[in-house]
């Protein structure tokens, strides 16, 4: 009798860890574990090829969601109090200015590791048949992130916020046919004002993050069900997969022969149909070699999880998150700039507002949406996909240089000017 | 690598463990604890009982805000300022000095920052005193504080600061409205200035602004009116007070202060010395005033300004249909009003004007109010540069009867003129001659230009 | 021991991170302590002790306290708040009683409960006097009922 331990049992219901048994009872068992396959493949784990990037990502929502249910604590969205929250937060609240800059630090984190994770998805040619669909997923997810990161961008309703957002609604604006309606669709109005504040705010905290919510559960589920982590097959050497270092364990055991042994198989068809799948099994294969989730997938997780929330807090305790003057419509600061994320947009557009506000950003999507349908080649080797690589490189250098100018070259009057060289606002 | 990754696990969570103390520490020691806790050191010093000083020295520190409603402010200011209200600190060092002359403006009731500037909210010393980036109201230097006298105290004389009297009658005499908006009224060639005081405008700015406009905001086509430094400094003040602040009732029913200058004023205007003497000096009507406030109580001399037949039955003075603020500035002036002061106001009285005089005389007053002498100057000059215009400058309008009939004067001033270029290939000239009749009465027109045409010289006749 | 070392090292990773999670909730709670009120002080100055009347005791709307001011014993504050379900009570100089008009308890000018439902008589509150010579009401200190401040003419 060892009430401690009956007590334990109770909770965890496993086998002790030490045993295969119970490494894959711990998976198996537990609701927030058993997104994950008991096995894995070790080179889904590398982190030379995912970068863990999709990780790095949810664990910045988690994050986001953590400061982000903080800080609604003491907002309040209306004009005016709503400055005076920030400047609360940032001078009485006790850690309310380090959990603000966390959260705005984590976001603009986000809209980056969610692009790099498109990028590595996209170069290592993980869209491919099977998981068409899961990279349409991806690109709402994208969406929905800068969906959130451009509501959030109001909230404080300072001059940076408002005029952001002004500039930002107005290149939506500029789509035909519907964009001026859905602009009053969103800004309850047609200027920026309290309306759009409470819109902008509801959007923020309830309809983006559970839609987000929803989709990241089908995102992570759809991996699952389409053979598990990425990873470089065309590296794949049938024998290396034998040579693994198998850590923290004792000398092989008989592990394989118990498992055949296993009299009680909890598991079973519910009921076997006829027909053709249309997508070829991805389960692994029998021979090949896998490794138990717990301990090699669960530590790296892990370690992403722990480096993601360091760096976000190195980050914010030396750096504070941007609070200018408070919102005045009838001040416009010289040049008024969109969040640096639409910053391509906004160069695009000042060149022309067709072209910028809705061909390109309509194209893109599009074409985001239509990569996996559009590349017929089947092979995920780099070697044999130079084009679509071209083509794919060419897209994000364009858009990096694009939201550089934006963001770093553009002064008064959204002239060219250099960030080396300063330039004083006209007189008045 | 695998073999080390529980290690580097357990490191990554210990930097992560730092990381939030860190914070936690930095979150715990804001600047604030540091003064108070030097003040309660400061004031326990004072106290000679062991008892006392440990009651002192054991008092939380907490922040301290005064709620504004009334001014839409929250100032914290006196959670390091704690002395502002303890006479004995009154040789302490900054921030804990006391503040003299505070009454009536008790701090639970007006805060610090709408007389000083300075950002309430904050609770370290940089960015309450404003001078950090993305703050529009920077502390007061504290020569100007009293320009802020003039938010609330809108009209009339203010005790004390005589340069925001100064200021605004310059403001109304000297054309300013021609190109300024204010409140509402005035021109459009210049920046409006309901807000000016409310900006990130620092007093040197304005100051050197005035002097010379051109030397701190190049190209502006505001023309240089000479002004003394005297001037400057006044209308500085004037604009230093314009922050288009909505003042709540209470703050708003001092917008004019019952001083003893408003009750000389309104002396002159309601003309008591037809009947009043001061000192002998004036009719013999009525009762001397010299010294009258000191015979009675100025409750007695209120009720006499409302109904003075009920005072002294019988009474031949009129009951003036003047408010609280009227009658206690006239009581104001009366308790220290002097012989002297009913000469000035006599020799101020001048002989009437004739019907054709005053109209005249009005039109001049519309020529200054509504800011036509800011260009053409106001001695009717001209003379104010204005690149690419047809000579220039602003036209004087010394001989323009030469030119104009005086329908055409009036024609010009109702519906506006652009003034004709001197090149045309460069671009239009920044001052123009605005449309008047959107804001000017016909009669005030007529009056305008009957004014011009009285001081046009005789024509001879061939 | 390569299984111990790896286990124990991992534990103390695990359990370092509830730590952090521990403080983490801690120090969301002081978060959420509020750091500042938003609504009248509990310490205020209510002015300056010539302009209280002698007699029936000053209403403070704003504050919901009772100034009292005697010329023999001083002065002091009662809380204007019912000890029974916080209205406010209304003193009537026709009885020199306080009442409530929610519930109709009535306290004696004393502050002693005389009838109805009230548990416990009004709540008196410190009154001292600033270095700047006016009255402050301290609401955090209550005090006994007989509680006087003198101040000297």
């Amino acid at each position: 009798m060892n009430p401690i331990r009956d007590l334990w049992q109770s909770i965890s219901r496993r086998d002790p860890l030490s045993t295969d048994k119970g490494k894959s009872e711990l998976v198996f068992l537990n609701v927030w574990l058993h997104i994950h396959p008991n096995k894995v493949r070790p080179e889904g784990l590398k982190v030379k090829h995912t970068w863990y990037l999709g990780f790095i990502t949810f664990f910045l929502f988690l994050v986001l969601v953590t400061t982000g249910i903080a800080l609604m604590f003491y907002y309040r969205p209306y004009p005016q109090p709503a400055y005076q929250d920030m400047k609360d937060l940032q001078f009485v609240v006790f850690m309310g200015g380090f959990l603000r800059n966390m959260h705005r630090w984590a976001a603009h984190g986000m809209v980056i590791c969610v692009f790099l994770h498109m990028c590595r998805v996209f170069y290592t040619g993980s869209y491919k048949r099977p998981r068409q669909f899961n990279w349409v997923i991806g690109v709402v997810l994208l969406l929905l992130t800068l969906g959130l990161s451009f509501t959030g961008y109001l909230l404080p309703w300072d001059q940076l916020a408002f005029w952001a957002i002004t500039v930002g609604t107005n290149i939506g604006s500029y789509a035909p046919l519907v964009g001026a309606r859905v602009r009053e669709l969103l800004l309850g109005g047609h200027m920026v004002g309290e309306e759009a504040l409470i819109r902008f705010y509801v959007l923020h905290v309830a309809v983006l993050p559970s839609l987000l919510v929803l989709l990241t559960m089908v995102h992570f589920w759809r991996i699952r069900k389409d053979g598990g982590l990425s990873r470089p097959v065309w590296k794949l050497k049938p024998q290396k997969a034998a040579n693994l270092v198998h850590i923290g364990e004792p000398e092989p055991e008989p592990a394989l022969a118990a498992v055949a042994a296993a009299p009680d198989k909890t598991y079973g068809l519910m009921e076997v149909v006829t027909g053709r799948p249309i997508f070829e099994t991805v389960a692994p294969e029998e021979d090949e070699e896998t490794v138990f989730s717990y301990p090699y997938a669960f530590f790296r997780e892990g370690i992403a999880l722990v480096v993601t929330v360091v760096t976000v807090m190195a980050v914010s305790l030396f750096w504070n998150a941007p609070l200018e003057e408070m919102a005045n419509p009838a001040k416009t600061p010289n040049p008024a700039k969109a969040p640096w994320y639409f910053l391509g947009l906004q160069e695009l557009v000042s060149h022309s507002a067709l072209f910028g506000g809705v061909i390109v950003p309509a194209l893109v999507v599009l074409a985001l949406v239509g990569i996996p349908y559009l590349d017929s080649n089947p092979s995920r080797r780099p070697a044999d996909r130079k084009w679509a690589i071209w083509i794919f490189t060419v897209f994000v250098i364009v858009n990096i240089v694009l939201i550089i100018v934006g963001t770093f070259f553009r002064g008064p009057g959204w002239s060219f000017v250099p960030p080396w060289v300063h330039v004083t606002a006209g007189a008045e | 690598m695998d073999r080390k990754l529980p290690q580097f696990f357990f490191a990554l969570s210990l930097i992560a463990l730092a990381l939030l103390l860190a914070a936690i520490w930095q979150s715990s020691h804001p600047s604030w604890k540091l003064y108070q806790r030097e003040y309660y050191k400061l004031e326990s010093q004072g106290e000679p009982n062991a008892a006392a000083k440990a009651a002192i020295m054991d008092t939380s520190l907490e922040i301290h805000q005064e709620l504004l409603p009334g001014l839409q402010r929250v100032d914290r200011c006196t959670t390091c300022h704690l002395g502002v209200e303890d006479p004995t600190m009154k040789d302490a060092p900054e921030p804990y000095r006391y503040h003299p002359n505070l009454a009536p403006h008790s701090p639970a009731r007006f805060g610090c920052t709408v007389c000083h500037g300075g950002q309430g909210l904050a609770t370290d010393k940089e960015n309450a005193h404003g001078n950090v980036a993305f703050w529009e109201e920077p502390l007061l230097p504290k020569d100007y504080v009293r320009a802020s006298c003039g938010r609330c105290h809108k009209e009339g004389d203010i005790p004390g600061v005589p340069e925001l009297t100064e200021g605004r009658r310059l403001f109304e005499t000297q054309g300013c409205h021609g190109c300024h908006k204010l409140n509402g009224t005035g021109g459009s060639i210049g920046p409006d200035l309901t807000a000016e005081g409310a900006s990130q405008r620092s007093p040197e700015w304005l100051e050197s602004h005035f002097l010379n406009p051109n030397a701190v905001s190049p190209n502006s086509p505001m023309p240089n009116f000479h002004f003394t430094k005297e001037q400057a400094r006044a209308l500085t003040f004037y604009m230093l007070s314009l922050t288009n602040e909505h003042m709540a009732t209470y703050y708003a029913s001092a917008s004019l202060i019952p001083s003893s200058g408003y009750g000389r004023q309104l002396f002159t205007e309601k003309n008591c010395i037809a009947c009043h003497s001061i000192g002998g000096v004036g009719a013999k009507e009525g009762p001397d005033l010299l010294g009258v406030a000191k015979e009675h109580s100025s409750e007695w001399l209120d009720e006499q300004l409302v109904n003075p037949q009920q005072v002294y039955p019988g009474s031949i003075m009129p009951a003036y249909d003047l408010d609280a603020n009227a009658r206690k500035a006239l009581i104001a002036f009366m308790s220290n009003a002097t012989a002297e002061d009913a000469q000035a106001i006599l020799a101020q009285r001048g002989k009437p004007l004739t019907p054709e005089e005053a109209a005249i005389e009005a039109g001049k007053q519309d020529f200054h109010r509504f800011g036509c002498a800011g260009c053409h100057g106001v001695n009717l000059q001209g003379g104010v540069p204005n690149p690419n215009a047809q000579g220039g400058e602003v036209p004087s309008l010394l001989h323009v009867s030469d030119d104009y009939t005086k329908d055409e004067v009036i024609g010009i001033i109702s519906d506006g003129k652009q003034p004709p270029l001197a090149d045309p290939h460069k671009p239009p000239p920044p001052l123009y001659m605005p449309t008047w009749k959107t804001v000017l009465s016909q009669e005030d027109i007529q009056r305008i230009a009957d004014y011009l045409w009285s001081i046009q010289p005789k024509k001879e006749a061939w | 021991m390569k299984r111990r070392s790896f286990l124990s090292w991992g534990a103390a990773g695990f359990g370092s991170l509830c730590a952090g999670v521990g403080v983490s909730l801690a120090a969301v709670l002081r978060f959420l302590t509020p750091s500042v009120f938003y609504e009248p002080p509990q310490s205020f100055k209510i002015g300056d002790p010539a302009d209280f009347p002698y007699g029936p005791p000053t209403f403070l709307a704003d504050e919901k306290i009772y100034i009292f001011r005697d010329r023999e014993k001083g002065f002091a504050a009662a809380s204007a708040v019912c000890t029974h379900l916080g209205c406010t009570v209304k003193f009537f100089q026709t009885d020199h009683h306080f009442h409530c008009p929610c519930h109709g308890s009535i306290y004696a000018s004393d502050g002693k409960v005389l009838h109805g439902p009230a548990p416990k008589p009004l709540q008196w509150f410190e009154i001292t006097l600033t270095r700047d010579g006016q009255l402050r009401v301290n609401k955090d200190r209550p005090v006994a009922a007989g509680y006087r401040l003198m101040v000297k003419a």
